[in-house]
């Protein structure tokens, strides 16, 4: 568990020793914000609901998450460094979860930031106070299951840039793939299919509030999945 | 501390290393030697428990390292070739990530670092971040990263590639010095490095072990004949290769190394034949005098040239 904390500890520290994550936690905030003061005329509509603002958190993530995690082993493996990695007395599957925890702190970061700009409007009227912590906790599981993909991918890629193309895309289809379907007036037994893995269709239940174990196991299955799947990778290269 | 017993390594269709076995004794500095792609480096990537052998088995301190990597890797201190780095990080928080790695005691952290990084003088720039480090910096900040937490064993992957020639002999002291309490095995493909710091040293030529051994020991061995060079005074080169030629015993024809008055002939005689006397007593009887009787060894450098230019494998198949 040490060597665990110091895998984790090294990988913040790469992380916010470089501009990437400063730019990514701004980008974050400001899009959010002015999409949703502007764009969206929140001020204007005189709605108590923060819902259209939670909405554009997966967009976001689309983005952002594969920003953060295109490097993580992509990067080692191009500078050569994952061999001492892999070489270290350190459980593979415990560099894999170093990993992952530290690409998720960078993307709680974000998501604890956006606290302030809660509370001013919330202080503006009538909110339901239920309703925004199933949408924070929403945030944080969804956040964790791209960040797990994000991740596992990145082991997979031989580079960043095409570790971060094959996350972009993931996300892409897995977070509007129940809109497109719609949109596309595919058969019932598709659309199903589509709403089971879709990321998205589980967030709009945290969307109004609905904390559901299910939803939530969703998630979690989802990341233990991908992670598993990273440590069973990086185990039978040693083989290869 | 090392044993290694028929180990091969295939990546696909390439045999990277056939059949290799070896032990390395606690407080010995060992030499891989051999040319690139000899599979040195697939010899250490098995011993510190990167890739599995294909057959084979690889021990370190006696714990089998395809079963309990875990347990060999915390023994061992490593040096990858090319000694990648962490470029977004400063030399100072890469080694407390590695001690943190390597279970230091919190409170000895600072010092032990500080040690460290005095030793392989790396500590004048602790606080840069490493991706401005010049070539030879990096190479020491990944040999700190190496001996940091004292491990029983060192496993260098050219250790000194990229270094000038200052830094090298800095670079070959160190190890020497680290190598008196400690088994290291490092590769190489510059004989004179093999032959100034290695106790032993194990040539390598496409995936197999060629020769093994004290490197003036494999050079004995491997020479068939007993050579000279002799120095004569007050004769002509022709005289006295005409009277050298009528010795009895010889290999092969001597031959005129340097003309002049004082010439200078080279002869072979078999293997352990006693022709330093022969040639004496044939000196006397001419009553020539020897300014110089020199005995020829091969350096590691022919060894290296003769054993790594023949195929072992094809004479195999």
């Amino acid at each position: 568990m040490n060597r665990m904390f110091s895998v984790w500890r090294k990988e913040l520290r790469s992380l916010f020793n470089s501009p990437v994550a400063y730019g990514a936690i701004l980008f974050f905030l400001i899009f959010t914000a002015v999409w949703f003061l502007w764009m969206d005329q929140f001020l204007a509509q005189k709605v108590a609901s923060l819902r259209n603002y939670f909405a554009l958190f997966p967009l976001a993530f689309i983005v952002l998450v594969p920003a953060v995690t295109m490097r993580s082993w992509a990067d080692e493996r191009k500078m050569g460094s994952q061999e001492l990695l892999l070489t270290l007395p350190v459980r593979t599957g415990h560099l894999v979860l170093a990993k992952f925890l530290a690409a998720w702190t960078l993307i709680l970061t974000m998501i604890l930031l956006t606290i302030p700009m809660t509370v001013m409007v919330t202080g503006l009227g009538q909110f339901e106070m239920g309703e925004i912590l199933g949408e924070y906790i929403g945030s944080i599981l969804l956040s964790g299951a791209a960040t797990a993909l994000g991740i596992f991918l990145s082991g997979l890629a031989t580079n960043t840039i095409s570790a971060f193309l094959m996350s972009l895309g993931s996300l892409l289809i897995l977070t509007l793939s129940v809109t497109l379907g719609a949109a596309l007036s595919l058969p019932d037994a598709v659309g199903n299919i589509l709403r089971f893995f879709s990321l998205d269709a589980r967030y709009a239940n945290f969307q109004r509030g609905l904390i559901d174990t299910k939803d939530a196991l969703y998630y979690v299955w989802f990341a233990v999945l991908f992670l598993y799947l990273n440590t069973k990778v990086l185990i039978l290269r040693k083989w290869r | 501390m090392i044993k290694v017993s028929h180990l091969s390594r295939s990546y696909g269709q390439f045999q990277a290393v056939r059949d290799v076995s070896f032990e390395v004794g606690k407080g010995q500095i060992v030499g891989l030697l051999g040319p690139n792609g000899a599979g040195k480096t697939t010899v250490m990537k098995i011993l510190t428990g990167y890739h599995y052998p294909s057959t084979g088995d690889a021990w370190i301190k006696g714990i089998d390292v395809q079963a309990d990597p875990l347990g060999a890797q915390a023994l061992i201190g490593y040096l990858p070739e090319s000694s990648p780095v962490y470029p977004d990080l400063t030399v100072l928080e890469y080694m407390e990530f590695m001690a943190g790695v390597r279970r230091l005691p919190t409170a000895d952290r600072e010092e032990v670092i500080d040690r460290v990084l005095k030793r392989t003088a790396a500590d004048g720039f602790r606080n840069k971040v490493i991706g401005h480090l010049s070539k030879g910096q990096k190479q020491r900040v990944g040999l700190a990263q190496a001996i940091l937490g004292d491990p029983e064993i060192l496993i260098l992957d050219e250790p000194t590639t990229g270094l000038d020639p200052n830094q090298i002999l800095e670079f070959r002291h160190l190890i020497q010095e680290i190598g008196k309490e400690k088994t290291v095995i490092l590769s190489t493909h510059i004989m004179q490095e093999v032959e100034a710091i290695c106790d032993r040293v194990l040539i390598m030529n496409q995936g197999q072990i060629v020769a093994e051994g004290e490197a003036s020991d494999i050079a004995k061995n491997l020479q068939g004949e007993e050579r000279f060079k002799v120095r004569l005074k007050g004769v002509t080169a022709s005289t006295a290769l005409e009277s050298l030629a009528r010795v009895p015993g010889l290999k092969s024809a001597p031959t005129v190394a340097e003309e002049g008055l004082d010439p200078l002939l080279e002869c072979a005689f078999p293997k352990d034949s006693g022709g330093g006397e022969t040639l004496f007593d044939w000196a006397v009887s001419q009553r020539y005098k020897i300014v110089a009787l020199v005995p020829q060894t091969l350096s590691l450098e022919d060894l290296f040239v003769q054993l790594t230019k023949e195929t072992p494998h094809e004479q195999n198949v």
